[in-house]
């Protein structure tokens, strides 16, 4: 698998900047962008009275970056990701991968849904080699990338089970895996942790923080989930609400390799306090917009 | 599950109707003894038992004709039903063409359609054959079809985000998917080609169960009768267990029809 690891300046960055601050880590900045979003729109409803659902969005994710989108309900995160997927065609602006302008074009990234989504006849085994698959990779040697990771991933004695028999988090465990054996080097994971209940979230956070850090693959994380963001990313989006647009891109400074106690840092709760007051001044616009 | 538990639970589901059969057949048995009811009006299950041990060897040849008849017709009905179903999934615009028309064919009973047929096709194997597939082939497309329109969102969303084509789709998701379903419309089939068969015999034959039970008719022998009918019902539900039976073996991962989607969390 091609797993990017060339990023060892990352670490240095161990002066904590002011909270809130954008502060571009030079080895981000060094870093190719892998995808970038330019000016996107996109509106549903007929060509009369056109209902906008992203109004301009703009975003970078970096090669090896993991970054984080984050706002209010229906803030349209997963129309977002569907034009990303290119199950929709933006009706303006662009999305490059490499480089390469990819609008509406399918086929380019790993994905993770906010359900599970295994395919209940197919063995644990068999489910995370789907996208490989789809893909037309030699099924040999994705089965044997497949049980090194799922071996990684706590999954090892459960290759041959059927999804029904796992609990909700090693099922998440699997959807993660199937992502990352994706061929694509941009994962996409659209609130892969909604659905789990408290305990088992933070559980899975702490893992895919672990896994991650020894990936490094280029992620688009989407949640609205606050902490979960900052915990994870290396810059957190925050998206208007509806019509959706990027308001500013927060940079998260802690050094990595992360632990979960980072979470009781001064400069933690700063960012949080600041996210969580762009969060709610968002909430109430899109509240008083709508009753209007 | 241990095969303990899973033979209790069998035994648990299966005496409950075991003995409303029993009663019913003494009831029955009883009723004709005390209203000293004519044989050739209703006989009693055990001279219908009788009768049957008697002319077994007979009635092996009609059995044996119309088994073979209803699994050639429910083989290639189900074959017709599926490949409909599929062209039909994969061609929208043919399904909002053909769909209400499938539809409105099952309004036209096959029992008025089966003598055209034989002016059609004479008195050979296809006429028969056309009415099992006639009456097969509805219940397997329309379960089928429903199976694929049923799709679970968030896998078809997937499929889609990971770039799989239309093709991909279906082979790997619409179709496994829809098996349950599938198996469904296909047990309802098998005990519809019975019937089907037994029509198409009326019609003309010179042998199997349907011309053993128009002859018996004739000459009022109203018992033979009923060991033709006990016939069919056996038939049928023999074709049903084997129905079952493939259904076993092909669905994997807990998810037969009939049966909740197993796992806490789905």
């Amino acid at each position: 698998m091609n797993v990017y690891t060339g990023k060892k300046t990352r670490e240095g960055a161990a002066e904590t900047p002011g909270p809130g601050r954008a502060v571009g880590s030079d080895a981000s900045a060094l870093a190719p962008v892998k995808l970038e979003l330019d000016g996107v729109r996109k509106s549903f409803g007929s060509k009369r009275k056109p209902l906008p659902v992203i109004d301009g969005a703009s975003l970078q994710v970096r090669e090896g970056e993991f970054v984080s989108l984050i706002g209010p309900s229906g803030s349209g995160k997963s129309t977002l990701f569907h034009l990303i997927g290119g199950l929709l065609r933006p009706d303006d602006g662009e999305i490059r991968l490499d480089g390469r302008i990819i609008n509406g074009e399918r086929g380019h990234i790993g994905y993770m849904p906010q359900q599970p989504a295994l395919f209940p006849w197919r063995t644990i085994e068999e489910n995370v080699v789907l996208d490989r698959e789809v893909s037309g990779a030699p099924r040999r040697e994705s089965l044997e990338e497949a049980r090194r990771w799922m071996a990684r991933a706590g999954l090892s004695g459960f290759e041959q089970a059927y999804p029904h028999t796992l609990s909700g988090g090693m099922q998440q465990r699997a959807a993660f895996v199937r992502a990352l054996l994706s061929p694509h080097g941009l994962m996409c994971l659209d609130e892969p942790f909604s659905a789990l209940d408290a305990f088992t979230r933070s559980e899975m956070q702490a893992w895919l923080l672990d896994i991650w850090e020894e990936t490094r693959r280029s992620v688009l994380f989407v949640t609205h989930h606050i902490e979960e963001a900052l915990l994870l990313s290396d810059a957190i989006y925050v998206l208007s609400g509806r019509p959706s647009s990027v308001l500013r891109r927060i940079e998260v400074p802690f050094p990595r390799p992360r632990r979960e106690e980072i979470a009781e840092s001064p400069e933690f709760l700063a960012l949080r306090r600041e996210l969580t007051g762009l969060m709610k001044e968002e909430q109430r616009k899109n509240r008083g917009k709508r009753s209007e | 599950m241990s095969p303990q538990t899973t033979l209790n639970r069998w035994f648990r589901s299966f005496w409950p109707p075991f003995v409303a059969v029993l009663l019913f057949i003494g009831l029955w048995e009883s009723a004709v003894r005390m209203f000293h009811i004519e044989t050739w009006i209703l006989p009693s299950p055990s001279v219908i038992a009788q009768e049957a041990s008697r002319s077994a060897g007979s009635l092996w040849d009609h059995t044996l004709s119309t088994l073979q008849l209803t699994l050639i017709g429910f083989a290639i009905g189900s074959a017709v039903g599926i490949i409909v179903a599929c062209a039909l999934h994969l061609v929208p615009l043919l399904k909002s063409a053909l769909y209400p028309l499938l539809i409105l064919s099952q309004n036209v009973p096959t029992i008025a359609l089966a003598p055209l047929l034989m002016i059609w096709f004479g008195f050979g194997l296809l006429p028969k054959i056309i009415v099992i597939t006639l009456v097969c082939f509805f219940p397997v497309a329309v379960s089928a079809m429903d199976g694929f329109a049923q799709t679970d969102r968030t896998m078809l969303n997937y499929m889609r985000m990971i770039g799989a084509n239309r093709l991909q789709i279906f082979r790997k998701l619409e179709f496994p998917h829809a098996l349950p379903s599938l198996f469904s419309g296909l047990r309802i089939a098998a005990t519809y080609s019975v019937m089907g068969a037994v029509i198409a015999e009326w019609i003309g034959a010179q042998k199997g169960i349907g011309y053993y039970m128009i002859l018996q008719k004739s000459a009022f022998r109203t018992d033979r009768i009923f060991v033709a009918i006990a016939i069919i019902v056996a038939l049928s539900l023999l074709l049903f267990l084997l129905v079952t039976l493939i259904e076993k073996l092909v669905i994997r991962g807990g998810r037969r029809s009939g049966q909740e989607e197993g796992g806490e969390t789905r």
